[in-house]
């Protein structure tokens, strides 16, 4: 089976500092990716290049055995590599189902099958009875969930999701998590950034752990955990 | 949807009868239309895809001089100079975009100033093609049906026609997937792109339609103007009243661009025959105290209300 999402040699540098450095990663369809660090790490840098917001300084992405290494973010979108940002931003002056229906008019013109399939993406993420709702008014838990049916919307095959369970309370994160493990049974490859360990632990095949720009370690969630390395990165030694 | 092509449908009839309630003042009448209809195209780019544009006399100015000069020079009659202003400004909306929309807010809309002073120059310049800084005078139009287009009451349909015809299109777009693409380009960029959007294609676009359109009624102007200086057409005051026009009566809404040209228009008629010299002042407080209690302009304040008030009630069942 061809991988999902590889990317290889990822370098990115921002004036002297570089960022992300080296860090390879590959991810097969069904299985979750999870990428931990501490902050400034350059977790949302890597995620940034992969998705073509940031230009690479060297390194390739291949998606789905196609390079796509200079393709802008769109492109990339439109072959079905969906992601969320961390600070999620939803078209403020739009309502909850038109935020939606934005994604969901990439596949088709008609307006009928695109609020249909936008609707399927609320209902999923349990916004349907708000559709009407200026998607400005929505509170931090909602604005995560409205990230996430966007990103959905436009039928992913691939999906990076940002930080969506930070700041969510234990309900709502639990709910949160089950969504992300339903997604991955239907087949969908998902990395995913996040602090929060007991998601990171539940959820993910495989981690890896960046550490100032460098990957510093990676295995099963468990392996990772119990690596000194790791336990020194996010506590420091004496 | 139905509800806006029944309010078309009532600006329609409202605008046929107008004529015979209030014959006296059919320049003012022609005068909202041009505007109404200029703000709406206006709209397409400024509002709804969030690129405001401070250069929109150039695609008017554009219309007027190709309906001039054809007529004088080439003895072409509107129907064929007006598609060809459209398709010239058309063209000069893609190249300009395509150097341009590279420069984000203020930026790009200080470039679209030098647009039509680019224009101004070339029309008080080249003499040879458009009559210099004396201006050209139109001496002849074409008698279609016996219609004699020089006079007001049929620049007054013409110009009925041209407003409900740019007003048709932005509730077309409203609806459409085009019309999302504008909402989400205006609203972060980012994310448009990563629901697969293509900013820059979608702007260029949305510039592209809002400039032919333009040109259309700048045709029209000319007709009513039939005396054409590049002082006049690509002033920079032009575009600021268009702009205006849409952002007081809304941007990114249907019917904002109408509202505002009803009332820039008459509010500047009313105060100039009533107030003399003061009329600029009252007109400016006016501007400015929509700007301040209004940010979003007179409809679209309307409507957000509207959006906030019809979700309380369905939630509260």
């Amino acid at each position: 089976m061809p991988n999902a999402l590889k990317a290889e040699g990822i370098t990115v540098r921002f004036g002297g500092v570089v960022a992300v450095d080296h860090v390879s990663l590959s991810l097969e369809p069904g299985n979750i990716l999870g990428l931990i660090g501490p902050n400034g790490a350059g977790k949302t840098t890597l995620f940034n290049a992969v998705t073509g917001f940031v230009p690479l300084e060297s390194g390739q992405v291949l998606f789905f055995d196609q390079d796509v290494t200079v393709a802008p973010p769109y492109k990339r979108a439109q072959a079905g590599m969906g992601r969320t940002f961390q600070t999620e931003r939803p078209f403020e002056e739009l309502t909850v189902l038109e935020n939606v229906l934005v994604s969901a008019f990439l596949h088709t013109p008609k307006r009928k099958t695109a609020e249909k399939l936008a609707m399927e993406m609320l209902e999923r993420v349990e916004l349907d009875d708000r559709y009407d709702q200026p998607a400005g008014d929505l509170n931090l838990a909602r604005r995560r969930r409205l990230e996430l049916a966007k990103a959905l919307a436009i039928q992913p095959k691939v999906l990076l999701l940002d930080e969506v369970m930070a700041g969510l309370n234990p309900p709502a994160l639990r709910e949160m998590i089950g969504l992300v493990s339903s997604l991955c049974q239907e087949g969908l490859a998902i990395v995913m950034v996040e602090h929060i360990m007991e998601a990171i632990i539940e959820l993910s095949d495989h981690v890896i752990v960046l550490a100032s720009g460098q990957k510093i370690a990676e295995g099963t969630p468990k392996e990772v955990t119990s690596n000194p390395q790791v336990i020194e990165a996010y506590l420091g030694t004496d | 949807m139905i509800r806006h092509l029944i309010g078309l449908l009532i600006l329609l009839i409202l605008g046929l009868i107008y004529p015979w309630i209030m014959p006296g003042t059919l320049t003012v009448g022609v005068t909202i239309l041009l505007f109404a209809g200029w703000a709406t195209a206006w709209d397409i780019l400024g509002g709804w895809a969030g690129q405001v544009s401070l250069g929109h006399a150039s695609f008017v100015g554009i219309g007027a001089y190709f309906v001039a000069i054809g007529a004088t020079e080439y003895a072409l009659a509107p129907w064929w100079s007006i598609p060809m202003a459209v398709a010239v400004a058309a063209l000069f909306a893609l190249a300009w975009g395509r150097l341009t929309f590279k420069l984000h807010g203020p930026y790009f809309t200080l470039s679209t100033i030098a647009i039509a002073e680019i224009l101004r120059l070339i029309a008080i310049n080249e003499g040879w093609l458009t009559g210099g800084a004396t201006g050209v005078f139109i001496d002849w139009m074409p008698t279609p049906f016996g219609i004699d287009l020089f006079e007001r009451e049929n620049q007054y349909y013409l110009a009925l026609a041209f407003a409900v015809g740019v007003m048709a299109t932005t509730i077309g777009i409203s609806r459409s997937r085009f019309g999302y693409q504008l909402r989400a380009v205006r609203e972060d960029e980012n994310s448009a792109m990563a629901a697969g959007i293509n900013p820059t294609r979608v702007k260029l676009k949305a510039f592209m339609i809002s400039s032919a359109l333009t040109a259309v009624g700048g045709g029209i102007y000319g007709l009513m103007l039939s005396f054409l200086e590049p002082h006049i057409l690509f002033y920079l005051l032009l575009s600021v009243q268009i702009a205006l026009t849409a952002i007081i009566g809304g941007r990114g809404t249907v019917w904002g661009p109408l509202v505002g040209a009803v009332l820039l228009v008459s509010a500047g008629e009313i105060f100039r025959t009533s107030f003399a010299e003061a009329n600029l002042l009252i007109y400016g407080v006016l501007i400015l105290l929509i700007i301040l209690f209004l940010p979003s302009g007179i409809i679209g304040e309307f409507n957000r209300r509207l959006t906030r008030r019809l979700y309380a009630k369905r939630a509260q069942g």
